[in-house]
């Protein structure tokens, strides 16, 4: 076996990202739905990262992932603080229960 | 003085932003924040506001005489004018064979504008001043100073805008501020209704500025001072006129019954393009400032404040159409008829509302007709070519009139501490022997009422007697050789231009002096009514009840309804007496600015580089053809003492009457002639019906189109098409809301689709061509656009096959094409996926080159000289403007006025014989 | 196998078992826990592709906040924390999704084979190549502005999740009537005085 490639990395990146798009669109809990969001964001991140081993011209990779790391631990914090506030209104983390502008 | 003119150079005269955003600050901060800044807060705001405005004034008008001055002393005749540039607003279209017109922002301040823009600040002042006493009980009393100091700054825009549009904004913004005055007090509807009645009155005047600002941009190609100046010449053409439309022979009912009149219908009619911009013009100028037939709305107007009366109504707004016409002077000296027809509806105005004022009782109904009459007197003055004397009269009624309300006002608040009613409170029959009680207030009324009946060395003895002078020894000539515009290619006459008659002038004075006696004797007889005699107003409180119990009125010693008598009148506080005693000082003394009789005449020799234009129109006339533009009686100078006699003949004549009637009659022989005529009487007294009379005509007529509109609405907008739309609506709600399913996962899947389809664009190839041509060369560049690793392959000679079989990396590719050649170029582009997309693109050269021979999109350049010229994009040499084709005759008439067309710049004094006037059709 | 793709396949094996116990456990904190896993393994993926401050990075903010949080958030919850996930109905949803996914991930796989040019092993990686100082230095020089509006960013994150999550407000107080100051520059100043003219129909 040659040596790695970056094909090997975005190949398990796309991977881990489909696994969290689908568990975003499967699951109805929304704890693991977010979580869902992180794996999709780390798939990012990994992708970003090994492009750039690749093409060492510049670090634009690495700062572009330090972003979204922070931008993801934002989400995080007001997503699981929506997750806090829609549970004392409805008793329930299931997605299909937050249908009030619905009904 | 010199650190002043270092400060503000006059081509970046930014005092005038002074001038203008004061007062509109005034108006910001007592309009928003008045009720929080308390009644101190907003007299020192407005007060503030304007007081600095005139200080700003004062110094650009020195800046200004002191610039003129030194013009002079070099023997330059050019009228000095201050610009303040702000930005460029817009761009339009003119004709066709000119170049765009750039609308600027722009104010300058020259003779005539300095000159206005001191009285509007110095008596906006007084008149502020004025108001802070009288408006002190209203609830409403930051709203007023709001109103007022927006109207003054909407004034000033209007005095000092360099061009139309600008001054159209001010134009319609004073008319804002006048509608919102008068209905002040909108919760009476009668005051309401009179606001309304001014606003849409002044519409229809409105409508005739807009008009002429059209046409000015299709014939003149600039609408700012100097252009208007520069380019005016090109006024002087052909326009053709269909009188009820183009009647195309055979189709219409109307063409076979009645063949002679389609025919006389279908007859052109020429008229020259000066007339009908000079009519618009004056359309606009007759409505803002109350000439016949739209003058009704003035004296309904009264229904504001009295301060608003006296600033808006009587000083500043109405005269604001005297100075549009003295600032297009150059435009309308260029049609004998229009300067015909402004002399005489000014005259028969000023006859017409003196006629209604000698009978009115409301003391500001009989000083609104006066306002109307004295606007007259200046139309006449303007109409006659006398733009001066005519300015000279805004002037000096500014004082005396503002004067003459201020003062009527404070016999109003005095009388209204007694009486509480509006109606009666005005009525000159309750008041008399007023003189005894306010001194302060009789002296200053006096002072205006010798001035506006003319008595010799007042201010309105100057301008008046210089008006009806200038009415019978100034006329306008034709400003081209005996009227007639010559084609210059068939050397036939095509428009003869209508001459002034030879009694105009005679007729035009006698109207004046008729004029002249019935303002010295309805002036006299309310004079005498007012502070002569004795008070009237004692038992006014009669049968009058106190609507609820209210400390307001304390000053009432009993509540029960009968014989009251109330204290005696007062005079009023400083704040009152002040103002009408500065401005009836200035109405005796500010006649020697102008005092031709006596040879002291400063004001006419500052405003005389304004009015160069008119006087002469010397860059439009063929050099030595028989008077040109404004002319004088050959033996005018002689007449000058002369034609003083009739004047102050009409004024004894009307005084004394006034006195015998009035004074020593008591008011009998007037009664005894009302009963003799009683319908006479009641017709005078109605205002001729005049109101009535548009009641039947006019609005009777839109009344019943809008009855007839309204069935429209009802069934067609209202049956159909609201319930077609609201079906349409609701159907579509009703699909679409099945989307709708709230779950979270449904959304985030189509959002999938989304991101999948935008993926989809981002792997196709995409062959984008952009074609650059040039048609000097016949030389086509065509690029492909770029992407991720395209590579491209270009089939030149468009037999469908490419040129080669591999992808390049060549992006564009030039075609030669000849004069009316057409090539289709292939282009095949492949991107990094491999995927190929295909694209033909289509090649033609125009037989004629369009960069030389169309319209064309045309650049205004500013030269290193200063000159305008439109020049072509992608090329650098000035453009020619050419004539164009003639049209062919069709039945539609070749477009008016076509002929050379100079850029708007002002043309080349060295050839004044450039622009043949006439019409190349 | 050398050491490094010994290294590589086990780290892929983590992230991936990890990932699908994310989204296929019940209980969430077997999802947390197997998003834990994946997280670290790809820190580890980022050591071997010389991004050592993102590896630290990636452990300290994922692994030591965010993840810890998710656990907070569902020792906070308790038992409500897992939904009983309603029985998978056929539905035609299901359905497209599933195919919506075969098309994305065919697409993917499209992609990946044409979208790259020739396989190239990976080369040797500069000498500073993904150090704290490279990474910082980029940050501080190049990317300040985008790096304060993220710090703005999170602190804006911080303040909206206390507000969103902090309980119900409490019903406010009424304002303080009559303060001073208040009556100074509130209400009618000027209440309408006989003296200005009045309208006709008050007067009679």
């Amino acid at each position: 076996m040659m040596g790695q490639l970056v094909q090997h990395y975005v190949l398990l990146s796309t991977v881990i990202f489909l696994i969290g798009a689908i568990g975003f669109l499967v699951r109805r809990n929304i704890l693991v739905q977010l979580m869902s969001i992180e794996l999709m964001l780390n798939a990012v991140n990994l992708a970003l990262v090994a492009f750039n081993r690749q093409h060492q011209g510049n670090m634009n990779g690495h700062m572009f992932a330090f972003f979204v790391i922070a931008v993801a631990a934002a989400e995080a914090a007001v997503g699981l603080a929506i997750l806090l506030a829609f549970y004392r209104l409805k008793a329930s983390v299931n997605s299909d229960d937050a249908d009030t502008l619905k009904h | 003085m010199h650190a002043l003119q270092k400060l503000f150079p006059p081509t970046e005269f930014a005092l005038l932003a002074v001038i203008l955003v004061l007062p509109l600050i005034g108006a910001i901060v007592n309009g928003v924040f008045g009720k929080r800044l308390g009644k101190e807060g907003v007299t020192t705001m407005a007060l503030f506001a304007i007081g600095g405005s005139f200080l700003a004034s004062l110094v650009s008008f020195s800046l200004l005489a002191s610039a003129q001055a030194a013009a002079h002393a070099k023997g330059s005749e050019e009228a000095v004018r201050f610009l303040w540039k702000g930005w460029e607003w817009v761009r339009v279209s003119g004709r066709h064979d000119m170049a765009q017109v750039p609308l600027s922002i722009d104010f300058s301040v020259d003779a005539l504008s300095g000159v206005m823009s001191l009285v509007v600040t110095g008596v906006g002042f007084l008149i502020h001043l004025y108001s802070t006493k009288y408006m002190e009980k209203d609830a409403g009393y930051h709203r007023f100073f709001a109103y007022l100091n927006l109207f003054v700054f909407s004034m000033l825009v209007l005095i000092l805008g360099n061009s139309l549009p600008v001054l159209f904004v001010g134009w319609e913004g004073v008319g804002l501020c006048s509608y919102l005055l008068i209905g002040f007090w909108f919760d009476d509807e009668k005051n309401a209704a009179a606001g309304k009645k001014a606003f849409i009155t002044n519409r229809i005047g409105d409508f005739g500025l807009i008009v002429a600002m059209a046409l000015l941009i299709y014939y003149v190609g600039s609408l700012d001072w100097a252009g208007i100046e520069g380019g005016r010449s090109n006024l002087l053409t052909r326009v053709q006129m269909w009188p009820v439309g183009n009647q195309v022979p055979g189709t219409s009912l109307l063409q076979s019954s009645m063949p002679s009149l389609v025919e006389a219908l279908n007859r052109p009619r020429y008229v020259s393009a000066a007339s009908l911009v000079g009519i618009a013009l004056f359309l606009g100028c007759a409505g803002k400032s109350a000439q016949f037939p739209l003058y009704v709305w003035l004296p309904d107007a009264m229904a504001g404040p009295t301060p608003v009366s006296a600033l808006i109504h009587a000083a500043t707004m109405v005269t604001a159409g005297v100075y549009l016409v003295c600032r297009m002077a150059g435009v309308f000296v260029l049609s004998p008829a229009v300067m015909f027809t402004i002399a005489l509806v000014g005259a028969f105005t000023a006859l017409l509302a003196a006629s209604i004022a000698l009978v009115q009782n409301d003391i500001k109904k009989v000083l609104a007709y006066s306002t109307v009459s004295q606007l007259g007197y200046m139309f006449l003055g303007v109409g006659v070519g006398a733009f001066s004397a005519g300015f000279f009269h805004v002037l000096t009624h500014a004082f005396f009139k503002a004067c003459l309300f201020l003062a009527a006002g404070s016999v109003i608040y005095a009388m209204h501490k007694r009486i509480h009613d509006t109606d009666a409170s005005q009525d000159m029959r309750n008041m008399g022997g007023m003189k005894k009680y306010m001194p302060h207030t009789f002296a200053a009324f006096a002072m205006a009422w010798v001035a506006i009946i003319g008595v010799p060395g007042t201010s309105g003895f100057f301008s008046k007697d210089e008006i009806l002078f200038k009415a019978y020894t100034s006329s306008v000539a034709f400003p081209i050789p005996d009227g007639k515009l010559i084609d210059p290619r068939s050397g036939k006459v095509a428009l003869e231009l209508w001459g002034w008659p030879s009694w105009g002038p005679t007729l035009l004075y006698a109207m004046g002096v008729l004029g002249a006696m019935m303002t010295a004797f309805y002036m006299s007889r309310l004079v005498f009514g007012i502070f002569w005699g004795d008070f009237k107003g004692w038992k006014i409180v009669k049968g009058w009840k106190e609507p609820e119990h209210d400390e307001h009125h304390g000053h009432h010693d009993d509540h029960h309804a009968g014989p009251v008598e109330g204290p005696k009148p007062q005079e009023s506080p400083w704040q009152i007496t002040v103002p009408i005693l500065i401005l009836g000082a200035l109405s005796i003394v500010a006649g020697f600015l102008n005092a031709h009789p006596l040879h002291i005449a400063p004001l006419d020799h500052f405003l005389e580089p304004v009015f160069k234009f008119a006087n002469g129109a010397k860059d439009v006339v063929a050099a030595g053809s028989k008077g040109a533009g404004v002319v004088e009686h050959p033996s005018a100078h002689g007449l000058m003492w002369p034609l003083m006699a009739p004047g102050l003949l009409a004024l004894v004549a009307g005084a004394g009457g006034a006195f015998w009637v009035y004074l020593q009659q008591a008011g009998g022989p007037a009664k005894a002639l009302a009963e003799k005529l009683p319908g006479l009487h009641a017709l005078v007294y109605d205002k001729w019906r005049v109101d009535e009379f548009y009641e039947e005509t006019i609005i009777g007529a839109v009344d019943s189109l809008a009855e007839f509109a309204v069935v429209f609405d009802r069934i067609v907008v209202d049956g159909i098409v609201a319930r077609v739309t609201a079906f349409i609506v609701a159907a579509t709600g009703t699909g679409l809301r099945r989307l709708q399913t709230g779950h979270v996962q449904a959304y985030a899947a189509v959002m999938v689709v989304g991101v999948g389809g935008l993926g989809w664009f981002f792997v196709a190839p995409h062959a984008t061509t952009t074609v650059k041509p040039d048609e000097a060369t016949g030389s086509y560049q065509i690029t492909a656009a770029p992407g991720l690793g395209y590579q491209y392959r270009w089939d030149s000679d468009g037999d469908g096959k490419p040129d080669s079989d591999q992808f390049g990396a060549e992006a564009s590719l030039s075609v030669s094409l000849e004069r009316g050649q057409q090539k289709k170029v292939g282009l095949e582009v492949k991107n990094a996926f491999e995927r190929v997309s295909k694209r033909q693109v289509t090649l033609f050269r125009p037989k004629v080159d369009a960069s030389k021979e169309g319209p064309g999109v045309i650049q205004i350049e500013q030269g290193p000289d200063g000159q305008l010229r439109g020049v072509m994009p992608g090329q650098n040499k000035p453009l020619e403007l050419r004539r164009p084709p003639a049209p062919p005759p069709g039945p539609g008439g070749p477009p008016p006025g076509l002929r050379m067309a100079p850029p708007p710049t002002r043309p080349n004094p060295a050839e004044p014989h450039q622009h043949q006037p006439g019409d190349v059709h | 196998m050398s050491v490094g793709s010994l290294f590589f396949s086990v780290c892929a094996l983590v992230a991936l078992v990890g990932a699908v116990s994310t989204v296929a456990a019940k209980n969430p904190i077997r999802s947390a826990v197997g998003l834990l896993a994946t997280i670290v393994a790809i820190a580890a993926l980022f050591l071997k592709l010389a991004a050592q401050f993102l590896a630290a990075i990636q452990l300290i903010v994922y692994a030591g906040a965010v993840v810890v949080l998710f656990v907070f958030v569902i020792m906070l919850l308790g038992p409500d924390a897992t939904t009983g996930e309603r029985p998978a109905r056929l539905r035609l949803s299901r359905w497209g999704g599933a195919v919506l996914l075969a098309a994305i991930t065919g697409a993917a796989l499209f992609v990946m084979r044409k979208g790259f040019g020739p396989l190239v092993p990976l080369g040797p990686v500069r000498a500073d190549f993904g150090s704290t100082e490279a990474v910082g230095g980029l940050v501080f020089r190049g990317g300040l502005v985008p790096f304060e509006i993220a710090t703005a960013l999170l602190i804006v994150a911080v303040v909206g999740a206390i507000a969103v999550a902090r309980s119900k407000p409490q019903p406010k107080k009424p304002r303080a009537e009559g303060h001073e100051t208040r009556r100074l520059f509130a209400g009618p100043l000027h209440p309408r005085d006989a003296e200005r003219p009045l309208p006709k129909e008050s007067a009679r």
